[in-house]
């Protein structure tokens, strides 16, 4: 803060900021203040600077905002998003989920698709063992060795193996 | 008589009278009107960093309080650096559409709101004068006569323009330290603020601007002092 004035500064401040000591910088006011009271010089670069700001005081003023101009204005305002658009950005996996199934709830297809899954495993599992039950020895060979690839082939041969008296 | 129920909405019903065919009034139904007012008391009562978050929000009655409570000021800077209301009004305008663009981005405390929009004011303010420096030499209006009016309203208005012109015919930063401190009312630092210079650079653009309306404007002494 600086509490020391001169006529200098004073003029310097008085010629850029005007009479007005509420324009002045707060930091300097008190002091300018202080110094003008005692000082008759001051006070005359005070009287000359407020001609000036008096003159600037009768430039002409902006008009009132027109109700167009607020209209413009408050037309191009941020919109709050619609309920529906926001719930769509609330997950990105509900949001595919409902692209997938939009149909209302997917707990009836998801139920749906894991109960086949299931079925499928175990219609996978118990077939060959069916048919080895049968008698059918080289399915049952194939069983045995664990691959797959013969396991297939056995089953399709394995017609092969019926005895074909129909008589 | 009895005015008759018109239409209704969820907050009001509008009381009209049919005779007539005109509205002459709006009652509120029992507990929504206290709300709605209670709700834009409320409003009125926040700071700008929070109505600029609702503003970001899409609040509508947030956006209204914005543009009642800044857009007097930006006309009153725009129209100071531009020197017409047509000019003033765009700036205003732009003004406050970066108002509802930056919204969402805007971070509280960062920087006083009021001085922010002062600051974008005053840069679309002399972008805009750099764009036309050379229509502006003849965009300049001539000074009147000098010959006095008839009457007192004439002189002052003579004045006025005079005024005006001499003000226009300051460089463009020059005119917006006047603007922002005379005008406006901002302090020498927020005017440093708004120009993104310093204080010492403010107090010089001042400095040199009074002095040139000083000496442009020293044959109106004698009328102010009348």
């Amino acid at each position: 803060m600086q509490s020391e004035m001169t006529f200098e500064r004073l003029r310097d401040i008085v010629e850029a900021y005007g009479a007005a000591p509420r324009r002045w910088p707060a930091s300097e006011r008190d002091a300018a203040l202080a110094f003008i009271a005692d000082s008759a010089e001051a006070r005359d670069l005070i009287a000359d600077a407020l001609h000036l700001d008096l003159m600037l005081d009768t430039a002409p003023m902006a008009e009132p905002a027109s109700d167009m101009l607020v209209s413009r204005i408050m037309a191009a305002r941020p919109r709050a998003l619609p309920a529906f658009v926001a719930q769509k950005k609330t997950s990105f996996w509900k949001s595919l989920i409902t692209e997938i199934w939009p149909y209302g709830s997917p707990a009836f297809p998801a139920g749906a698709l894991a109960a086949s899954i299931v079925l499928g495993v175990s219609f996978g599992f118990t077939v060959p063992n069916a048919v080895s039950a049968m008698g059918l020895s080289t399915a049952q060979t194939a069983t045995a060795s664990g691959d797959v690839g013969e396991q297939l082939v056995a089953m399709a041969l394995v017609e092969n193996n019926y005895s074909e008296d129909w008589q | 008589m009895r005015p008759h129920l018109s239409a209704k909405s969820d907050d009001a019903v509008m009381l009209a009278d049919n005779r007539k065919g005109i509205v002459i009034g709006v009652e509120f139904k029992k507990g929504h009107g206290r709300l709605s007012v209670a709700t834009n008391t409320a409003l009125s009562a926040k700071a700008d960093d929070e109505l600029v978050a609702l503003v970001a929000a899409g609040n509508e009655a947030a956006c209204r309080l914005l543009v009642d409570r800044h857009l007097p000021r930006m006309l009153a800077v725009a129209r100071r650096m531009m020197g017409n209301q047509a000019d003033a009004e765009e700036v205003a305008q732009e003004v406050f559409l970066r108002v509802w663009t930056h919204a969402a981005r805007w971070e509280p405390g960062r920087a006083q709101f009021t001085t922010w929009l002062h600051r974008v004011a005053t840069n679309l303010c002399l972008d805009r004068l750099r764009r036309h420096t050379m229509d502006d030499i003849d965009s300049i209006p001539e000074p009147m006569s000098e010959e006095p009016g008839p009457d007192v309203m004439l002189e002052q208005q003579q004045l006025s323009e005079r005024v005006e012109i001499a003000l226009q015919a300051l460089p463009a930063r020059q005119r917006a330290a006047v603007t922002l401190t005379h005008f406006q009312g901002l302090t020498n630092i927020e005017a440093a603020e708004t120009l993104e210079i310093s204080v010492e650079a403010v107090e010089s653009l001042l400095g040199r601007a009074r002095r040139a309306l000083r000496d442009s404007l020293a044959t109106e002494r004698d009328r102010v002092l009348r």
